[in-house]
């Protein structure tokens, strides 16, 4: 059986990927697919802690951390098409109406 | 009150259970007045057989003059001091000691407290404003200028004799402080009667403030006072003064200190030295104003409070510790006797000749009441009779003076004011063709202003230059007013100088700039200069003359009353002013710090002859200075009433003086004849035998020579000089026949010329009223206006500064914040990453 350090390693740096690339890129899907990455370095991370530890309780996490990451990405999706109903892109760089 | 232990008695008496309404009577008719004026304003009815609200006036101060009348005569019909207690209570004021001891309870309440003092006071304010009323209605009523709005006249007119008589009835010196504000604000209104003129405007401003000033002192007076007594009752006050016990606590400097303030507000109520410049001034009110303020009631206001000190000074635990303040109430009074009566020798305006001669006679009455004060503070008048008479007499003198002049003033301001109305419609007859259209559009300082560039050869443009003092391109009123003062053209008070700038001011910016003043002057030059006829002055004595044949009323009553005023023997004001004047020397034989008042009232007796003959002569005797003069019609029967009777009431004199009014003071049955121990031929044979043949040699001398100076010497220099024999053909009654053969002789044999004299500085300094507005207004400009501006430095430098940049400050740190705000998602995120990662280093390091 695979040490769960290795797992759980594996997970930071997917979690590094996401967040560098929801630092960087431009188009509002791809951020969505970052933080989707994220996320799932954290269901991985709380799989991780569960075979660790022994607890079954991780696990029930990594199941709710997956409703609520489907859920975000359908209401996502939906916010990204009202967007490009109104500036007719999703790059994140036109969408400054919040600035000073 | 007063000395003896007896008069302490409270009687009830029918008519002393009505005098509230002497006072809520005329207090409810200003509003109803005031708003069936403005309902029915124009409407026939209301103007002719109400005379907008005159009539309704009339009839509550009849009313009240019946009340009072009744109260007088359950007075002198035995009671010597009737006091009402306060039936209403207005507030209650508690003193706590701790939260559950409450140590004293005082409640503020209203009662009517009627003695000597009151009654001679409420007699002649309902008297007189009954009298002026009617004149009123005959005077105001007739003037075009008023139409449509006496009803505002009457109804400030009523409020006013509310707020005297409450003022006199009043039974604490709250109340008193309360009615006496009341007048101060009444004869604001009614000096701007005429607010529309700027002079009429400024004037009622100045006698508001001057006064003010007196009353700030007043009312810290009357603080102190409480502070001493506990209440401002007069029966507290009083009857504290007699008991030994709390007199010992109380410290005699800090009460006369008190007293002194008090005094103050009655030097600006009564206009003396050195708060009386607010009186000349306010003559810009309609006439029966003048006669009802300035003669009847509202500065008789200052001498009443004077008058009811006297319980302070005739107190024995205080015996001698008031001397200084009787000497400066006496002093204040010769200085203004003199100076008033000086001022009033070069005024040719008939009204400010009548102000000045109130001022005066006013100050005669406050000599009069120093004396008295004097008296009864240092003889030993509650155990020594002979003390005790002298005391009473010499405070009899002085009310009694103020009796006389208020009789006698009321009816020379209402027959001036006969003359005024009757000139000026005459004026209005013979010229009611006249144009004043140019005029007005024209003022005289404006074409001196065009001569003097014509004469001096200078543009438009180089003037403008020249007065342009702060270099903005457009003048305003102050450096307007410098550049007519620097032309030499008039040297203009500021409210004059706002129409003549107005007049060149064409965008109404109220500041002139070059094309103005070139426009208006050359709208001056295409006009023809054939308008310059000078304003007609119906007030004027230069335009009056000879009016003797056609007004015989007015001006029998006019010399009566002048006589009255100058102490002619056997008239009213001769009676009084003997004594005050015998009281003065009486107390200077003992002081010698008196020999000052003393001097000033003897030396104002021959200034009162000369001055008031002056008027007379020039106004009636002579022939007629102008045509209007020449075609004055007798006046109407409203008019005429009031002066008949008061002629008689002045003529009168003798028999007053014969019934005691010379005994009247605060000591119940002195007078001989209320207690019935002398009849009334009695009483006036002994006037006449103290007044002409003194046993005391000294008394004898000084009122033969207070005598020849007021009755002689005075009139005598008038006679020389004004006057002469009215025109031929003139018809006058028959009264007049040897006055005016007297100023015919007297001016035929003995004219000189005193033109010399009229044109010497000092002439011109008393026509300036002694530069004592032109002081006051330096001292204005410079200390108040200069602090002023520095307090306004300070306002938009310091505490508009500190506001300004604590907004400064908010400002500039949210501008700083708002950049945080970029409306990229990635750097929120990065935000919110960041944040994470503090937050967690935060647990993990105190972790």
């Amino acid at each position: 059986m695979i040490d769960p350090a290795w797992v759980s390693g594996l997970s930071a740096l997917l979690f590094v990927i996401g967040l560098a690339g929801a630092f960087t890129r431009k188009n509002a899907i791809i951020v969505l697919m970052c933080i989707e990455l994220m996320l799932n370095a954290a269901n991985m991370q709380f799989a991780a802690a569960a075979v660790h530890h022994g607890d079954s309780t991780g696990w029930v996490y990594t199941l709710f951390a997956i409703a609520i990451a489907a859920s975000e990405v359908a209401i996502g999706l939906a916010i990204f098409l009202a967007m490009y109903g109104q500036h007719e892109s999703i790059t994140l760089d036109d969408v400054n109406v919040l600035k000073n | 009150m007063g000395g003896t232990s007896s008069s302490e008695i409270i009687v009830q008496s029918t008519a002393a259970e009505y005098a509230p309404l002497i006072l809520l009577l005329p207090m409810l008719a200003f509003p109803v007045i005031l708003f069936l004026g403005k309902v029915f304003n124009g409407n026939p009815f209301w103007k002719n057989n109400l005379k907008e609200g005159g009539l309704i006036a009339l009839t509550v101060m009849g009313a009240s003059l019946i009340l009072a009348l009744a109260v007088a005569r359950d007075f002198i019909g035995g009671f010597s001091s009737m006091e009402e207690l306060s039936e209403w209570v207005w507030f209650t004021s508690a003193t706590w000691e701790s939260t559950t001891m409450m140590t004293k309870e005082i409640s503020f309440g209203f009662g009517v407290h009627i003695d000597h003092i009151t009654v001679m006071l409420l007699f002649i304010a309902a008297f007189l404003c009954f009298l002026i009323n009617t004149f009123a209605i005959g005077y105001m009523n007739t003037d075009p200028i008023n139409d449509n709005r006496n009803h505002r006249f009457y109804a400030e007119f009523v409020l006013f004799c509310s707020g005297m008589l409450g003022m006199v009835l009043a039974d604490s010196f709250l109340w008193l402080f309360i009615f006496w504000e009341l007048m101060g604000l009444c004869s604001y209104l009614l000096i701007g009667f005429y607010y529309e003129r700027p002079s009429a405007a400024y004037a009622a401003k100045k006698a508001f403030l001057t006064t003010r000033v007196g009353d700030v002192f007043l009312m810290v007076g009357l603080a102190m006072l409480w502070g001493m007594f506990g209440s401002l009752d007069y029966d507290v006050i009083f009857n504290a003064l007699e008991d030994e016990n709390f007199m010992a606590g109380i410290s005699s400097s800090t009460l006369q200190w008190t007293l002194g303030l008090m005094f103050i507000g009655a030097v600006g109520k009564s206009a003396q030295f050195p708060l009386h410049v607010w009186l000349p001034d306010a003559m810009e009110g309609p006439t029966p104003v003048s006669a009802l303020i300035h003669a009847a009631t509202m500065v008789n206001a200052g001498l009443y409070l004077v008058a009811r000190m006297f319980p302070f000074f005739g107190a024995e635990a205080l015996h001698g510790d008031l001397v200084d303040l009787a000497f400066i109430i006496a002093a204040i009074g010769g200085i203004t006797a003199v100076m008033a009566a000086a001022i009033a020798f070069v005024q040719n305006d008939l009204k400010k000749v009548l102000a000045y001669s109130t001022m005066s006679q006013l100050a005669y009455i406050f000599t009069g009441l120093g004396c008295a004060l004097w008296l009864a503070n240092s003889l030993d008048w509650h155990h020594d009779s002979k003390a005790h008479g002298i005391v009473i007499v010499a405070f009899g003198a002085a009310l009694f003076h103020l009796f006389n002049h208020a009789m006698a003033k009321g009816m020379l301001f209402m027959a001036s004011g006969a003359v005024i109305h009757e000139v000026h419609h005459a004026h209005h007859h013979l010229h009611h063709h006249d144009d004043h259209q140019h005029e007005s559009k024209h003022p005289k300082e404006l074409v001196m202003l065009n001569d003097y560039l014509e004469q001096t050869g200078q543009t438009v443009y180089e003037f403008f230059k020249s007065i342009d003092l702060d270099g903005s391109g457009e003048i305003d009123m102050y450096e307007f007013q410098t550049a007519l003062k620097n032309a030499e053209i008039a040297d203009l008070p500021p409210w004059e100088t706002e129409p003549l700038l107005a007049a060149i001011d064409l965008d109404g910016n109220e500041k002139i700039n070059v094309p103005e003043l070139e426009i208006t002057l050359g709208n001056l030059k295409m006009d023809d200069h054939d308008h310059h006829e000078e304003e007609f002055d119906a007030q004027s004595m230069e335009n009056m003359g000879g009016l003797a044949s056609k007004m015989p009323i007015t001006a029998t009553a006019m010399l009566v009353g002048s006589l009255s005023i100058m102490g002619f023997p056997l008239i009213g004001g001769f009676w009084s002013k003997e004594g005050i004047i015998a009281n003065a020397w009486r107390v200077a034989l003992e002081d010698p710090r008196f020999f000052f008042p003393a001097a000033c009232v003897l030396l104002g007796a021959g200034m009162t002859g000369f001055y008031m003959s002056r008027m007379w002569l020039k106004t009636f005797a002579g022939s007629p200075k102008t045509e209007v003069a020449a075609h004055v019609a007798p006046t109407n029967t409203w008019i005429k009433t009031p002066l008949f009777l008061l002629t008689f009431v002045s003529l009168a004199g003798i028999i007053f003086a014969g019934m005691g009014f010379t005994h009247w003071a605060p000591d119940e049955g002195y007078a001989p004849f209320f207690d019935g121990k002398k009849g009334l031929m009695e009483g006036i044979l002994y006037e006449m035998e103290h007044a002409f043949a003194n046993h005391d040699s000294f008394f004898f001398i000084l009122s033969y020579v207070a005598l020849i100076l007021g009755a002689i010497i005075g009139p005598g220099l008038a006679l020389s000089l004004y006057g002469g024999s009215l025109d031929e053909g003139e018809q006058a009654k028959p009264w007049f026949g040897p006055i005016l053969a007297l100023n015919a002789a007297i001016k035929g044999r003995y004219h000189w010329d005193n033109s010399a004299l009229a044109q010497s500085s000092l002439a011109t300094a008393l026509s300036n009223r002694l530069y004592f507005d032109h002081y006051y207004d330096m001292a204005m400009l410079k200390i108040v206006a200069a602090f002023s501006f520095k307090a306004a430095e300070a306002d938009s430098g310091v505490i508009d500064g500190a506001i300004k940049s604590i907004e400064r400050g908010s400002q500039n740190l949210s501008t700083r914040v708002r950049a945080l705000t970029t409306g990229s998602a990635r750097d929120y995120i990065l935000m919110a990453a960041v944040g994470t990662l503090a937050l967690f280093g935060l647990i993990w390091g105190v972790a």
